[in-house]
């Protein structure tokens, strides 16, 4: 049987040293391989791919248009591919993110990224905080419902399609910490470093969604 | 709801951590690999690691043993000392840091925070602050306490702050290593000052410190003898603090 291919983009945006570990450590004896995405790359050879990113939204454009990884990946998401994009890696589905400037997203999931509005909040977001469901869903089970996620931003999605919102976590107010469209999935944590459900999740995404 | 972190901090010379900043009695409390995989494991929220004696020789050792830690544990990491360029921050994200900690090389060259924030983002970006009194004023010392800067506390955190830091690393040189508790007045003092959040660290020697260190608005509560002894366990501090009514996670 041939194996499934997981691609790791590593779009200079953060060491993607733990999610590459994290992926190891899942496939392990499971017919599965996983290919480091470094720049242009065939997108019909992928199975599913991951995106971690971290830092600003601009930068992570920007780097990905330079490194080529741009195109085929919008046309991978186009064609309503397999994906997991944490953190910015998420942000960027949106139409466009205003973080320093307004930049152009990929246009995936209708929304944008705004950052949060409170004078009392102590920004970024920083730390480990609960998630709560919306809705059932393969890459969540229930045992992670209310579990705590290791979190680090300052900006959220928001003006998304409720239908598109798997979970919400409160900082100040709710914001969407798990989206979904079709086969295509955003998380604002970092599951990679979130601890035993953090793994979770990503075993999750990669053997059961 | 945010959780309040609880952060073991480990003083590190090569691959072995140790205690105390007092260079005459250097005392080996373990591993660093080893006691980095039993907190990740055992609750720890995050991990702070420390290089005390970054010398050209050790570094290299020091260097791969963050390697070996960020292999082990799955919760962020924090690696300080030893910083003094650009550079240096990029070697240790390279190494597996998720986080990196400025203290002198900032105070000496204020535009490394700049820099460095522009360049890996805000949120890996944490500058430690040494705070003491002097002269009725709180200062910025550095060299462990033993020189005293122009800089004044407050006027620098807000400085940090603009210049792009995600974090403080707030350390009062009048508390540290005497466990008799944080420097609430100092930390009240400086978390009131900035919109970012503030480690609280110094001084951690019972279970109520904790608690009195989560007043001060501190979002992460770091210590390291109270750990490293076996003095309390991360979650019998955490377990203390949820009756308290703060919230952590279990």
């Amino acid at each position: 049987m041939r194996k499934k291919v997981i691609g790791l983009i590593d779009g200079q945006s953060g060491n993607i040293g733990s999610i590459n570990k994290a992926i190891k450590e899942i496939i392990k004896g499971r017919p599965y391989q996983l290919k480091i995405i470094r720049g242009e790359f065939d997108y019909s050879l992928f199975n599913k791919i991951i995106l971690p990113g971290q830092g600003a939204y601009a930068t992570l454009i920007s780097n990905l248009k330079k490194l080529k990884i741009y195109k085929p990946l919008k046309k991978y998401l186009e064609n309503n591919c397999s994906y997991l994009g944490i953190c910015v890696g998420m942000q960027i589905l949106s139409d466009q993110g205003h973080e320093d400037k307004t930049t152009r997203g990929l246009g995936i999931i209708s929304g944008e990224i705004k950052k949060f509005k409170s004078k009392k909040l102590i920004i970024p977001h920083m730390g480990w905080n609960s998630i709560s469901l919306n809705k059932e869903d393969p890459i969540i089970t229930n045992n992670l419902d209310n579990k705590d996620f290791y979190f680090v931003h300052s900006y959220i999605f928001q003006n998304i399609k409720k239908s598109n919102v798997l979970a919400n976590t409160h900082y100040g107010k709710k914001f969407p910490s798990i989206i979904k469209k079709g086969n295509i999935y955003g998380v604002q944590f970092h599951p990679e470093k979130s601890h035993k459900y953090g793994l979770n999740l990503i075993k999750n995404y990669i053997l059961k969604s | 709801m945010l959780k309040t972190r609880i952060i073991p901090c480990l003083d590190v010379i090569k691959n072995k951590v140790v205690k105390g900043v007092n260079f005459k009695n250097i005392k080996v409390m373990g591993n660093a690999v080893e006691m980095a995989r039993y907190y990740s494991l055992s609750g720890a929220d995050e991990l702070c690691m420390l290089d005390i004696n970054a010398s050209y020789q050790n570094r290299k050792t020091f260097i791969k043993t963050v390697e070996a830690i960020a292999k082990v544990i799955n919760i962020p990491l924090t690696v300080g000392g030893g910083i003094s360029v650009l550079d240096d921050i990029t070697d240790l994200l390279n190494s597996g840091a998720d986080k990196v900690s400025i203290n002198s090389a900032a105070v000496k060259n204020p535009k490394l925070i700049r820099q460095a924030s522009l360049k890996h983002g805000s949120q890996c970006i944490v500058v430690a602050i040494d705070g003491k009194r002097h002269e009725n004023k709180m200062k910025v010392v550095v060299k462990g306490g033993r020189e005293i800067t122009k800089k004044e506390l407050i006027a620098w955190a807000k400085q940090v702050q603009s210049l792009g830091a995600g974090e403080i690393l707030m350390t009062s040189m009048d508390t540290d290593g005497v466990q008799n508790g944080f420097d609430s007045s100092m930390l009240k003092k400086v978390t009131s000052n900035v919109t970012i959040p503030v480690i609280a660290s110094g001084g951690v020697g019972n279970l109520e410190h904790f608690y009195l260190g989560h007043l001060t608005k501190s979002t992460g509560l770091l210590a390291a003898s109270v750990f490293h002894s076996g003095k309390y366990k991360i979650q019998s501090v955490k377990k203390y603090l949820k009756n308290k009514g703060v919230p952590v996670r279990l």
